[in-house]
């Protein structure tokens, strides 16, 4: 009973949204606008237990003194304080001079950036390592990737021979090669959600119905 | 050079590595140098599009980014909201980011109030609307009860730039900066075809390649992609450079993608030139 | 001095005359959804601007300006109604198009004065009728454009394929699955960490549930779940979603007692990090400092973290498994894994751990599938390139 009626809504509830392609009856979209909302409804709903399980997890691990517990109350506290700040902030907690901007653009934005920013770092190492010429596959990319970033730099142009070349080899390697294989993973992938999509909705698939 | 040592080269800590990268992040930003660049043909096309706009004409702006992508973006949607402002193009702008509408709205309030223009009237911002693809289908089907208020609590009905535009195809065109998801691909895919929109982007470069199809398949009037795109954008708006006492951000930060640029290429070279030698060498070796 | 006069006179009759009236037709877009209508005139001179006009119902005089227009336009598609709950359409509406002489700023206006600022400043077509038709079925036949039917036919295909090709599994056929080594080093990891007492750490992506990457990911973490249990190791799951982080925590809970090791179960190892994407990446990098795993495996939809993640791991010594179909990400993860799934490998994992008749059905059902659109691409290119776009015909998708 525990995953049978689970199993029985996931196969109505599927087939009826699938069908919100093919009916295009307002009143069928009236039904389906519905679901979508109760959906989001859902998600909001499970913000609070998200909430609730950060909490749960970090706060024995103070309590306990565990390992790293200095790094869990500096999160318990920001996130106890953004709370209350946003909520005494109310509609106006975006307004210059309140709690709320203040935290935004001196703690989030610049963490957030910083972030961010180690791409730059790690994108160079990860280059590093990656790009040598171990096999013809390898060779390839490593060719295909010099040939873009120089052709990219201004400074690729006034190379001496086959600078005027570049940025037409960088289009034709955007353009061709690039397409063609986006493309082809996009379409794999598609046929790969459809055929899972439906071993879902006919229940063939259970693991993520939970223990019975 | 001592096998030792180039393959002490290959496998060196990255450390060294960040912090080659951090100098040449680093001196381009201390002693600034100009680097000319070519405008691609997809940013002249989302220019071009732009242009095409009518005065008086409204158009809806999707400001889809965060902090971590502002420098790419933020840099197009400044040079975007001159470029809509000075032809006396109005708009209703919106997110699907949470993190959007504060940085956002300081730009807004900012550039339409150097060209005078009244909030309600010439421009208003609906704030941010979570959902996702739902929310830009929402967007595709009915702009008042998606947005039935303002960031400002105003009712749209009361907006008299917002009010009689009901859905997205009502608007002249669809102007996306978009960070990643929900953004572009989801507006293409969601409603672009459904409703024979006019959508321009402006991306990060990582996102680029991926709506280059979009591009070509005529889904998207026109592409910015990242810095770059963003430099390039700037140098169309503003073609006499920039204002006075102002800056064109990505066009001075541009320079300092291209000495990064320079780095990972030498980087690599180096390294596959180690990785030869001591190739040559082991196999050579008895 | 008469001249000019004359001229002045000339003008004036000229401004004075009415603009003539276009001659206005209501059509129902094919595959409607009943709440549309497509308003189209005709007049061979543009004037100033447009404007149209509309009254609900067959007899209504409640006539109210729906749209100012360029003076070059020459159709407009209406939705009659925005609220279906509070304002279902109407079995008839009325139309007016009108040519403008001179301009109206009906945005300035009151509502009430509109219609009549519009119809005194143009000329007024005759009325046209229009009644809203909803299709049941989207075929694409009215519009000549068969994509959705073709579409069906495949969701239809692949079911029945399923079906069959389970039948044939189960009927002991054998069937081959091409060696993907991302998933068979998913087990060899899992061994690895049990080895080496360190847990395994799984990051199904930072998409919502419903995106089919993570449900993909849920699927598979199940059965990893599984594995890890029998292997009696530890298994950490980061999310980024709460809803996401309820259901691993129901997927591991069920995997570990599909394995026979309730106990093992740790709810606290299922940990909802953050909703925002680098805070979520700083939170599991900190698990990956502190908790060491030995294999990291990121099965899901991901975006700019994921090199962030990925280097992370390295920096740990971890062995690292990625999987996603977001082909922004795949060189990230290429150049930072071990191994990367690509694309639909992503969704062939469960049927690859598993070897389910069922599962492993939907596989061949789906590369039959693969092989109808790559002969249609083939055929198409070559058919459009000789100038019969049937193919594309066959494909196509028209507007709603």
């Amino acid at each position: 009973m525990r995953s049978t009626i689970p199993l029985v809504l996931t196969f109505l509830v599927g087939i009826f949204m699938v069908g919100e392609y093919f009916i295009p009856h307002w009143r069928y979209h009236q039904w389906t606008a519905v679901l979508l909302e109760w959906g989001l409804i859902l998600a909001a709903a499970a913000f609070l237990l998200g909430l609730f399980n950060l909490v749960q997890v970090n706060l024995p691990k103070v309590m306990n003194k565990e390992e790293d517990w200095g790094y869990k109350l500096v999160m318990l506290v920001s996130l106890v304080g953004t709370l209350v700040v946003g909520f005494m902030g109310n509609t106006d907690r975006l307004s210059d001079g309140q709690a709320y901007k203040w935290l935004f653009d001196f703690v989030f934005v610049p963490l957030n950036a910083t972030m961010f920013a180690l791409l730059a770092f790690y994108i160079a190492s990860a280059a590093f390592r990656a790009f040598r010429a171990r096999n013809l596959e390898a060779t390839v990319l490593l060719v295909a990737a010099i040939i873009v970033m120089i052709a990219r730099v201004p400074m690729g142009e006034d190379l001496p021979l086959i600078g005027e070349k570049l940025p037409q080899f960088m289009n034709w390697i955007m353009d061709v090669p690039n397409i063609a294989a986006r493309r082809a993973i996009f379409i794999g992938a598609a046929l790969g959600a459809v055929a899972t999509g439906l071993r879902v909705i006919l229940g063939i698939e259970r693991s993520h119905l939970g223990a019975d | 050079m001592k096998l030792d040592t180039l393959i002490k080269f290959q496998n060196m800590d990255r450390r060294w590595i960040f912090l080659g990268m951090g100098i040449a992040i680093l001196l381009p930003l201390l002693f600034p140098i100009t680097l000319s660049f070519n405008i691609d043909e997809r940013v002249q096309s989302l220019y071009d599009s732009v242009e095409e706009v009518p005065a008086g004409s409204t158009v809806f702006i999707s400001a889809d980014f965060d902090p971590a992508s502002r420098p790419e973006l933020e840099p197009f949607f400044r040079a975007n909201l001159h470029h809509l402002l000075r032809k006396d193009v109005k708009f209703v702008a919106a997110t699907l980011w949470p993190s959007s509408p504060p940085l956002v709205m300081p730009i807004f309030e900012e550039i339409t109030a150097e060209y005078g223009k009244e909030y309600g009237k010439d421009w208003c911002f609906l704030g941010f609307k979570d959902g996702k693809e739902l929310a830009i289908k929402a967007i595709g089907e009915n702009i008042p009860e998606t947005f039935p208020t303002d960031i400002k609590g105003n009712k749209i009905a009361d907006l008299a730039v917002a009010r009689s535009f009901k859905q997205a195809k009502d608007f002249a065109m669809i102007i996306n900066v978009s960070a990643g998801f929900p953004g572009t691909r989801e507006y293409v895919l969601q409603i672009q075809g459904q409703y024979d929109l006019k959508i321009a982007s402006a991306t990060t470069a990582v996102s680029g390649p991926d709506y280059i199809p979009f591009y070509k398949a005529g889904q998207l009037t026109g592409l910015s992609a990242g810095m770059p795109g963003s430099a390039q954008y700037e140098q169309l708006v503003f073609p006499d450079g920039p204002r006075e006492g102002e800056r064109l951000m990505a066009t001075q930060a541009v320079n300092v993608l291209n000495v990064g640029h320079l780095f990972i290429i030498v980087l690599i070279l180096l390294g596959n030139i180690a990785f030869f030698v001591t190739r040559r060498v082991e196999e050579a070796a008895p | 001095m008469k001249q000019l006069l004359s001229w002045m006179a000339l003008l004036a009759l000229l401004v004075a005359l009415p603009a003539s009236a276009a001659t206005v037709t209501v059509e129902v877009p094919p595959d409607n959804d009943g709440l549309n209508l497509n308003v189209v005139w005709d007049e061979a001179t543009d004037p100033l601007g447009w404007a149209v006009l509309r009254a609900d119902g067959a007899s209504g005089e409640d006539w109210t300006v729906l749209k100012m227009l360029p003076g070059n336009a020459r159709k407009l598609s209406d939705k009659v109604t925005t609220n279906v709950w509070e304002h279902p359409p109407q079995d008839t509406y009325r139309y007016q198009v009108v040519a403008m002489r001179s301009l109206v700023l009906v945005d300035e206006m009151e509502e009430a004065d509109r219609t009549a600022a519009v119809l005194a400043a143009g000329t007024a077509s005759a009325i046209a009728t229009g009644s809203p038709s909803a299709a049941w079925i989207r075929t694409g036949i009215g519009a000549k454009q068969y994509g959705p039917l073709v579409m069906l036919l495949i969701i239809l295909a692949v079911g029945v394929m399923m079906w069959k090709f389970a039948n044939d599994v189960r009927a002991g056929k054998p069937v081959f699955i091409r060696r993907i080594p991302g998933i068979d080093a998913i087990e060899e990891g899992i061994g690895r960490a049990t080895e080496m007492g360190q847990p395994i750490l799984y990051v199904p992506g930072i998409d919502e549930l419903q995106d089919i990457q993570t449900i993909a990911s849920m699927l598979i973490l199940g059965q990893v779940a599984e594995k890890v249990a029998e292997y009696q190791a530890d298994i950490i799951v980061s999310c980024c979603i709460p809803m996401v982080r309820e259901v691993a925590d129901e997927v591991v809970k069920a995997g570990f007692y599909q394995a026979g090791f309730p106990d093992a179960y740790n709810p606290r190892n299922t940990r909802f990090i953050s909703s925002e994407q680098f805070a979520f990446c700083a939170g599991t990098n900190g698990i990956i400092y502190r908790e060491k795993p030995a294999t990291n495996i990121y099965l899901g939809r991901f975006f700019a973290e994921s090199l962030i993640l990925a280097e992370t791991g390295f920096v740990n010594k971890s062995i690292q498994i990625a999987g996603t179909a977001e082909a922004t990400q795949l060189p990230f993860f290429i150049a930072a894994c071990d191994y990367t799934l690509i694309g639909e490998e992503l969704f062939a994992v469960g049927a690859y751990m598993s070897r389910d008749p069922r599962l492993v059905s939907s596989l061949k059902a789906s590369d039959w599938v693969k092989l109808f659109v790559v002969i249609s691409l083939l055929l198409g290119t070559v058919l459009t390139t000789l100038g019969f776009p049937i193919v594309n015909n066959l494909f196509a998708i028209s507007g709603g």
